[in-house]
């Protein structure tokens, strides 16, 4: 190794290799637990026997639940996001305003998030009284706690619009006017345009966009716990559950593993069809 | 023809500006609602509770407020998330400025993968992390422990650092440091009069994020910290969760998110740069 290459080995150390460390041991731990190995305490043995849990009734349906937010929150925020950052794309009047006024929810920790919808959504909350009062329904809708987990989806959305829209729209800031100048003046309309340019070339930021939005509410514990149902509850929730109350390390080993598999499986799968949809568009 | 296309310019503007008028008074809605609700949570008299059919309180005092001070941890608490951030503001500071020096201006083979590697903090699931950096940290005995804390800490708000100065180090122009190098500068010199002034708006806003995720951070906290230590958050996950004092919470939520708001305000009309895009925006 000559000395530019160590000088440059020596630099990163501090801050790439304090990171690396820490979370490549956790990384190991985790899969070596799920295996048997490496328990702290009682003795250990390689083993697949722990894995067999993921037949489990209550295993599948927190897996199943937790799925169902990632997706719906990952997607359902795109849904208002990707408009916003479409109509904030060109300078307009009052257009800065409606941008920094869209970044604040960016600005409040989670768990407040969590408290502020709650207080919306709950059974005699704002939402209810507005719609008895118009007389919309006869009886509150039960939001809050609620089986399919509307509560959690609606905080998630609330919470991720901004942190999408930040990351879209720093994509969509790289796409050059003249190519849409071009497409207009070969007598493409507004929405041609929106469909066969803007969107294949903003991909990037669409995929970043719902993959971290994904990752984050698929292992989200703290907005569940809240907010989400009582049964199922999900995998992050099982996971500390297992851990901390039942002292089942191997089993939430299996449970972090399969979260974080299931991220990374999302992110493979999630970057082939986006990159297919793109091929199609040109 | 330009008269006419002129008049529907005009026309075309003025719907947008009446689409972004409608927007901005959704938006207000949809983040102040919230919010009051809570302060008016916050507010209630704990003589005249605010139940349902009340739209609004009846009689608003200070009454939860130095309940939740006098009868909760909320000082101990605070004392202990705001005495944490800093110095894992510190450290993290530390750690990433030579990292961020050699990713930001140095070429190496593998650049690209540890730039996305030093993301991994904030990119992975947080409570899979938490939970198995708990074993790790008490292995190392770290569990339990104020230093553990900080390390926990530091290494959540590290990625929001490093990206900013390797953002800020990356747009040093080389011909300020070669001018400087060929008007006889010393490394001293050059880090005093080149590196430093120039690298000075993103380590600011770097430390505004770290001292920031540090106040918010729960996950970690929850997991190596309870119960020996109590942040603000965790205090709020307990009234939230284990027994919902919707008044408590209200004010500790008020507590944890006033601050918050108030410094990102403050960095965000000192610096020029969007820093934030910079940060998150080209993840």
């Amino acid at each position: 190794m000559n000395r530019e290459k160590l000088n440059i080995f020596l630099f990163l150390l501090p801050g790439a290799g304090f990171i690396l460390f820490f979370l490549s041991s956790a990384f190991v731990l985790t899969i070596l637990q799920s295996l048997g190995l490496f328990a702290l305490i009682g003795e250990s043995h390689f083993t697949f026997d722990h894995w067999k849990m993921i037949f489990e009734q209550e295993f599948r349906d927190s897996f199943m639940f937790s799925l169902k937010v990632g997706i719906g929150s990952s997607f359902g925020t795109l849904l208002f996001a990707y408009p916003i950052a479409l109509f904030l794309r060109k300078k307009g009047f009052g257009k800065k305003t409606l941008g920094s006024l869209i970044k604040i929810p960016l600005f409040i920790p989670a768990l407040v998030v969590a408290f502020l919808i709650v207080n919306l959504i709950s059974y005699h909350g704002l939402i209810n009284s507005i719609f008895m009062g118009l007389g919309i329904i006869d009886e509150p809708i039960r939001m809050l706690n609620d089986q399919f987990g509307w509560g959690v989806l609606f905080i998630q959305i609330w919470k991720n619009i901004p942190f999408q829209l930040l990351i879209i729209s720093s994509s969509l800031a790289t796409i050059r006017d003249d190519l849409e100048d071009a497409a207009l003046n070969l007598g493409a309309n507004k929405l041609q345009v929106i469909g066969r340019i803007i969107i294949p070339l903003s991909m990037p930021g669409i995929l970043v966009a719902v993959i971290l939005v994904f990752i984050m509410t698929f292992g989200d514990f703290a907005i569940t716990k809240v907010a989400g149902p009582v049964y199922p509850t999900s995998m992050s929730v099982r996971m500390l559950t297992e851990a901390m109350t039942f002292q089942e390390w191997n089993r939430a080993a299996v449970m972090g593993v399969v979260i974080m598999a299931t991220a990374l499986i999302f992110v493979t799968f999630y970057t082939k069809i986006a990159k297919i949809l793109q091929e199609n568009a040109k | 023809m330009n008269l006419y296309t002129e008049q529907v310019l005009k026309r075309r503007r003025r719907i947008i500006g009446i689409i972004t008028a409608f927007f901005i008074i959704m938006q207000l809605l949809w983040i102040f609602v919230p919010v009051i609700f809570a302060v008016l949570w916050s507010l209630v008299d704990p003589d005249n509770p605010w139940s349902y059919p009340d739209t609004f309180p009846k009689v608003l005092s200070l009454a939860q407020w130095k309940y939740v001070f006098e009868y909760t941890n909320i000082l101990r608490a605070l004392a202990t998330s705001y005495s944490i951030a800093p110095l894992a503001t510190l450290l993290a500071f530390v750690l990433s400025l030579p990292t961020a020096y050699a990713i930001g201006r140095k070429q190496f083979f593998g650049k690209q993968i540890v730039s996305n590697l030093i993301l991994l903090p904030i990119i992975l699931p947080g409570m899979v992390v938490a939970l198995f950096l708990s074993r790790v940290f008490s292995m190392l005995g770290l569990s339990q422990t104020y230093i553990g804390l900080v390390i926990g800490h530091c290494l959540m708000g590290m990625p929001f650092m490093l990206k900013i100065l390797i953002t800020s180090f990356a747009s040093i122009p080389q011909d300020v440091i070669d001018a400087a190098e060929n008007l006889g500068a010393n490394t001293w010199e050059k880090i005093r009069h080149v590196f430093i002034p120039m690298v000075l708006p993103g380590l600011f806003a770097g430390s505004i994020f770290t001292f920031i995720t540090s106040l918010e951070e729960f996950n970690l906290t929850f997991v190596i910290g309870t119960p020996t230590f109590e942040t603000v958050p965790t205090i709020l996950f307990s009234f939230l969760g284990y027994h919902f004092i919707r008044t408590n919470a209200a004010v500790v939520s008020l507590i944890l998110m006033i601050p918050n708001i108030i410094m990102l305000l403050v960095a965000e009309r000192m610096m020029k740069t969007d820093y934030l895009s910079a940060s998150l925006g080209k993840m």
